[in-house]
Formats: structure tokens, C-alpha cells, sequence
């Protein structure tokens, strides 16, 4: 037993997708196991366990299979070793904002609510994923460059394929096509490491309540207090802060009613006969075009987060995306209030297998993964 | 006749340590600089709670002569909550270090961990605010990107912006005075920018950008601070957050914080701003042999005058030649 080690263990149901595990260090060794896949027939492709040591590099994994050596009957099955080069397992350490992946080559953006977006080379992205997006032009004078640096959402459609929560099937926005030089959209890192944020909007309903859907994920709560920031070309002015007419001075603040869903939430502000709110910029405004924003500066709460089934005194949780939500590593808190979501651990992607091409290193959805990771004392070399 | 040189009688001890030890590159920490500080009490929950009344409307309107009161206005409150964090770090060093090397490695390492925790507690404040408050794009350069580079009108939009929302401003002026190259100083706010932009700062000043080496005086000035423009004085680090190649045509995005007083509030946790904790090697393993310090920290922090912040995004009006 080494002094100043540290050992982890736990276990998750799989998704299919990369799963991220947050862990109180940065492993330098990882192994899991697929109880699902051993605990059935053998099936071509399941990966029945993987190792990971940081000497392999981010990404890698060297995993343990089912091969058929023959594609017809008699079917022969058998377990084999393989690696796993992209997508496997990596670590992380989310600590400090704008970071960014890798700059992907844009082919083409459509014109269309959602605007979908091709990559010229495989993304990697998984749904819940924020991105930005630069060099939006199909010439000097045409393109997208709208919404050049707007964080968004990506809901994935295909290995070079997602859509963002946008409309650009408008007079103002030219389709992208033929991989526009300078085109290029790129991960943001850890997009929610202080929450709650300020948002970008991408759309305003006026009423007798106000229904605003954000371009990523919102993470407010019911009794979050919220400010708007609409510059006038984006119509809806009503909204904003201040100024406040019949008190000077004094910030007009709303509160969040309802939350509809992860990127969507309702506010108790009776905007009706507001201005429409209009989201078709010309690309010659976009030197110095400001964009609509969504601020959390309050909230009524005084209660910490609801009891769901785990902790009894549950930490904040952030939802990123439909289905997809967990907890942030420290301890209670009042909701909506700001807090801390620096955190690390590591991640088993759903990358394949060299030989097995059809495998899914974290396993396929349903699948019951065990998992441990150690950050050794020792290490040689 | 022979000649003892060093090539027959060669120094026993090759090496002397020289008396003072490099200077360690470390940015300046501005953040820290322009936050409210407060202190939650221990035993006292995880989450530090602020409030701040609503102004009451100014009853502008007369009585009458009907005798009849007006109604009564019902007062409201904002309330602000924000939870601690805790973080810490610390180093391992086995008592054979401590025994042999000549440095006093227990000394300049506890230096380095008092300073990474400055730094984390600034680094923290730097990203909440990136985070949390609200944005302006500079349109008033000319270099056609989104946002632009900085021009003399983005200043003035920022800090107009913060007077019409009644900010307080961190300095009162500086009156002028006879001196060649000098002018007034205006009474301001602070904008935190990054080191990388003083070049475009350099490229404005007789346009009303003004160096703070031409104050009137400079008693006032802040170590990082580099000058002054309309009501902003300008503190720059290298540290300042950046978002490389984020801008419409691809170019860094830089993040100039400007703010008022109360902006933002830093909350330590009482009795537990800064721990540095040595542990002798007996509190090691069966031999004793590793001797362990560390530092740790609880921090929260919350924009406590939403109205009074902006975060001035800008690019560069060319590339550093580095």
C-alpha cells in the first residue's frame, strides 16, 4: 500500500456515449469492465474490459473483445486484444475557462431553424457539446458571420454532422458551402465551470409571460432572478435592466416561473406589445454587432436542491443537454446560487477498436460498466 | 619551471550558489483588486446570502387637498447567493531533499505555494466574471472584425454605460497641473485588461488615452496600472482572459473587465483565508520520511451590483510580433 496514492472506484450504466467520471484527482491509470457484455452470450465487437495508462496518451486504450473469425455459420467467436486510438480514454482537469478543442474546417451551414452545420472532417462531438464558430463568410459581403462567436449547443446528427439552436433560414444569412476559407467551428472546453452564466438568446416569445430559449444550456432554476441585455437591433429593448422610467435608477428584474427544458424557461414579465424580438442581422452590422444576453443576478430560493434519490444533501446540478445532467463536486447550496463547477476526473469514450471497428469501447446503452482508476505513487518511467 | 594551473589543481567544489535566488515571472493578480471583500462567519452554512433593497418610487406626485393618503408602496429586496468553494494544494519532499540540498527548499517552496494560491484566488475571480457578466462588443476600431479592436468610443460607451446605471466609481480625479506631456485625470472605474493589448493602447494616446507615467501625479496609480482613458483607468496583467482565435474573422478576443465599486464580491470563509500547513516527516509512513506542505483556501465570489460591470470584448488592431 503506497502512501499518497489515490484509488477509485464506482460503476455507471452506459449511454452509448463517452461517459465522464469526476474523480477528487487525475488518474494516471484506469481499467474498466463491461459486466453486461461477459454476463451474456458472446457477441462480435463487445468489449468485455480496457485498460488505460497516461503513458499511452489521451485517447488510447487498450481493450479486451469479442472477434468473429468468420462472418458466416458456424459462427466462431473470440476473445482478443485490441487498441483503441481515438475516443478511448482521457483524462481532464476543468479548472480555468476558454479553452478550446481543436479547429474543425466548416464545409457548409444550411439555411434552416435548426441550422445544420457540416464538418469537413469528422467532429467528434456528442450531444450537450458547446462550440463556437469563426470566419462564417461565403464572400466579403455574404455568409453567416452573424453569429460568429455565439457559444452554442450541438445536437449531433451525424459523424460530420449537428445542428444549433439558430435560425438562419432568414433574408440575411447566405447558406455556407464549398468549405469557405477560415470557416471553422471548435469545442469549448468546459463551458459551465461558473454557473449560474450569462446567456446569449436565441429566441423571445412576448406575453403575458416572457418564454426565452438561450443558446446553450441555461442551468436556471425556478426563483432565479434575471436581467436582460437587448441591444436595439435585436428589437426586444423593452426587456432590458434599465433604464427604469418610473424609478430611476432602480433595475427592472425578473424571475424565472417555469423551466421548460434545458435550454428554454419562462419569466414572469408581461411583455406584451414588446417589440419583436428579431434575430435577422446583416452581415454588414457585424463590426461591433453586440448580442442579445440573458444575465442571472439573484434569486429567491432558500431551500438547497431537491432530494432526487442520491446524496440527501445534493450539490448543484448542471443539465447540459435533454437527458444528460450531474452533480458538481461540492456540497450544498441554495438554488440558483452561483457556485463552483471546476472539477476533473476522467472520460471512456465510445471510440472503436483498431481491429474490432465495430466495437464501442464504453459499451452499448443499458450496459452495466465497472470502472477503477488510481493515480499511482510510482510510476516507471 | 611549471605552472600550477587549474588544469592540474582544479577547485575541489566546482559550484557556489549564487546569494539570491531568479526572480519567478508572475503576472500581476488585478481581480482580487477591484472586488468587495467580505468574510462568512464559520458555522455558518455553505452559502453566503446578500441583499440589496429596491429603490422606493420618488412620490412625485402631490396630495391634494382631499385628505386622503396615497397608497402605501410595498418595499422589495434582491437577494444574491453565492457558495464556498474549498481548494488547496501542496507539495511531498522526501527528508533526504530537506537534509542534502543547500537551498532551503521547505522555504522557497513555501513561497511558491502562498503565491499559486494568490494566483488560484485571482485566476478564480478572473473566470466568474468572464462567466457571469454581462458583454459588450468594441465597434469602434477599425479593423472590421467582431468584436473590433478598441477605439476611443468603446471607452467612452463602457464607462457611459456605467454612470447611466449609477455605478460607483473606484478613484476620484487627479486635477492637472503644469506639468509637460501631462493632463487631468478623470475620476474612475477600473478596466482590467491583458498586457497584450498595450500596444493598442499606445496607438491612442494623444487622443485621449493618456500613460500613467503623464499623470499629474502618479501617487495614485496601482502597479499594473497602465493609463487612463475618459472615466477608466486601466490595470493590465498577462494573465487577463483571453479567447484565442474566437472573433468573426478568427483573431484572439480579448476580455476587458470594466467595473465599479461592489461589481463583485469576494467571500473567504473566516479563520480559513489562507492555510499553510507544514507536516514534519514523522507524520509520514513507518520510517518517517516525507515531509509534506500544502496550502488551502475556501472562496466564493458573486456579482453583487450586476449594473455596475461589462465585460468590454475586443480584438487587436494587429498581431504581437512574438
Amino acid at each position: 500500500m503506497a502512501e499518497y496514492s489515490r484509488i477509485a472506484k464506482g460503476s455507471f450504466t452506459s449511454t452509448g456515449a463517452a461517459q465522464t467520471v469526476l474523480l477528487p484527482f487525475v488518474p494516471n491509470v484506469v481499467e474498466m469492465w463491461n459486466y453486461s457484455a461477459a454476463n451474456s452470450a458472446p457477441a462480435a465487437n463487445a468489449v468485455v474490459s480496457a485498460y488505460w495508462d497516461s503513458a499511452m496518451g489521451q485517447g488510447f486504450a487498450l481493450e479486451t473483445g469479442v472477434y468473429q473469425t468468420y462472418a458466416t455459420t458456424p459462427t466462431v467467436l473470440a476473445l482478443v486484444a485490441d487498441t483503441v486510438v481515438a475516443n478511448g480514454i482521457s483524462t481532464f482537469s476543468a479548472g480555468q475557462l476558454l479553452s478550446f478543442g481543436q479547429q474543425i474546417q466548416i464545409a457548409s451551414i444550411s439555411k434552416a431553424s435548426p441550422a445544420v452545420v457540416t464538418t469537413a472532417s469528422n467532429h467528434g462531438y456528442a450531444n450537450g457539446d458547446v462550440v463556437i464558430m469563426t470566419g462564417l463568410y461565403q464572400s466579403p459581403t455574404t455568409g453567416m458571420p452573424q453569429i460568429s462567436n455565439i457559444p452554442f449547443t450541438v445536437t449531433v446528427t451525424g459523424a460530420t454532422t449537428f445542428t444549433i439552436h439558430w435560425n438562419t433560414n432568414q433574408s440575411n444569412y447566405t447558406a455556407l458551402s464549398g468549405s469557405p476559407t477560415g470557416a471553422f467551428v471548435k469545442k469549448v472546453l468546459y463551458p459551465y465551470l461558473y454557473l449560474p452564466a450569462d446567456l446569449t438568446i436565441q429566441t423571445i416569445v412576448t406575453g403575458t409571460t416572457t418564454t426565452i430559449a438561450t443558446t446553450t444550456a441555461h442551468n436556471l432554476v425556478v426563483g432565479q432572478e434575471v436581467a436582460f441585455r437587448i441591444p436595439s437591433v435585436w428589437g426586444t429593448t423593452q426587456l432590458n435592466s434599465l433604464p427604469n422610467n418610473s424609478t430611476p435608477g432602480a433595475p427592472l428584474y425578473g424571475y424565472v416561473t417555469s423551466v421548460t427544458d434545458y435550454l428554454t424557461f419562462v419569466v414572469n414579465i408581461n411583455s406584451t406589445g414588446f417589440t419583436a424580438f428579431n434575430t435577422n442581422q446583416t452581415v454588414a452590422s457585424v463590426p461591433g454587432l453586440d448580442y442579445p444576453q440573458v444575465v442571472p443576478v439573484g434569486d429567491v430560493n432558500t431551500g438547497g436542491f431537491p432530494y432526487s434519490g442520491g446524496n440527501l444533501y445534493p450539490s448543484p446540478v448542471i443539465t447540459p443537454y435533454t437527458g444528460i445532467s450531474y452533480s458538481s463536486i461540492n456540497g450544498p447550496a441554495i438554488q440558483g446560487a452561483f457556485f463552483n463547477n471546476t472539477r476533473q476526473g476522467f472520460v471512456i469514450g465510445a471510440g472503436a477498436g483498431t481491429n474490432l471497428a465495430s466495437s464501442v469501447l464504453v459499451g452499448a446503452n443499458g450496459n452495466q460498466i465497472y470502472w477503477r482508476a488510481m493515480l499511482t505513487d510510482l510510476s516507471s518511467p | 619551471m611549471s605552472i600550477t594551473t587549474t588544469g592540474n589543481l582544479g577547485p575541489m567544489i566546482l559550484q557556489s550558489l549564487a546569494p539570491a535566488m531568479l526572480y519567478v515571472p508572475t503576472p500581476t493578480m488585478n481581480y482580487i483588486t477591484i472586488t468587495d471583500k467580505i468574510s462568512m462567519p464559520v458555522n455558518g452554512g455553505t452559502t453566503c446570502r446578500f441583499m440589496r433593497p429596491r429603490a422606493l418610487q420618488p412620490p412625485t406626485i402631490q396630495l391634494g387637498n382631499s385628505g386622503i393618503d396615497p397608497p402605501a408602496q410595498v418595499p422589495q429586496r434582491d437577494i444574491i447567493d453565492a457558495q464556498m468553494a474549498f481548494f488547496g494544494t501542496g507539495v511531498i519532499i522526501n527528508e533526504q531533499v530537506i537534509l542534502q540540498d543547500q537551498e532551503g527548499v521547505l522555504a522557497w517552496v513555501s513561497e511558491r505555494l502562498a503565491v499559486s494560491m494568490r494566483q488560484a484566488e485571482d485566476l478564480i475571480l478572473r473566470d466568474y466574471i468572464v462567466s457571469a457578466a454581462s458583454e459588450i462588443n468594441a465597434g469602434g476600431g477599425s479593423n472590421g472584425d467582431n468584436p473590433t479592436n478598441l477605439g476611443l468610443s468603446d471607452f467612452s460607451l463602457v464607462s457611459t454605460t456605467l454612470d447611466t446605471n449609477n455605478a460607483y466609481k473606484f478613484m476620484s480625479g487627479i486635477e492637472g497641473s503644469l506639468a509637460f506631456g501631462s493632463g487631468p485625470i478623470r475620476s474612475s472605474y477600473f478596466m482590467l485588461s491583458s498586457t497584450e493589448l498595450q500596444t493598442d493602447f499606445d496607438s491612442l494616446v494623444g487622443s485621449g488615452v493618456i500613460n500613467v507615467w503623464n499623470y499629474p501625479n502618479n501617487t495614485s496609480a496601482l502597479p499594473s496600472e497602465w493609463g487612463s482613458v475618459f472615466n477608466l483607468r486601466i490595470l493590465t496583467s498577462s494573465e487577463a482572459p483571453v479567447a484565442r482565435a474566437a472573433s468573426a474573422n478568427g483573431q484572439d478576443v480579448y476580455y476587458n473587465t470594466v467595473c465599479g465599486k461592489q461589481a463583485v464580491t469576494h467571500i473567504n470563509q473566516d479563520g480559513y483565508s489562507m492555510n499553510l500547513i507544514y507536516r514534519d516527516p514523522y507524520y509520514s509512513g513507518m520510517l518517517a520520511q516525507n515531509a509534506t506542505l500544502a496550502v488551502k483556501f475556501a472562496q466564493a465570489q458573486a456579482i453583487t451590483q450586476d449594473t455596475a460591470i461589462r465585460n468590454l470584448l475586443c480584438t487587436r488592431l494587429s498581431n504581437l510580433g512574438v
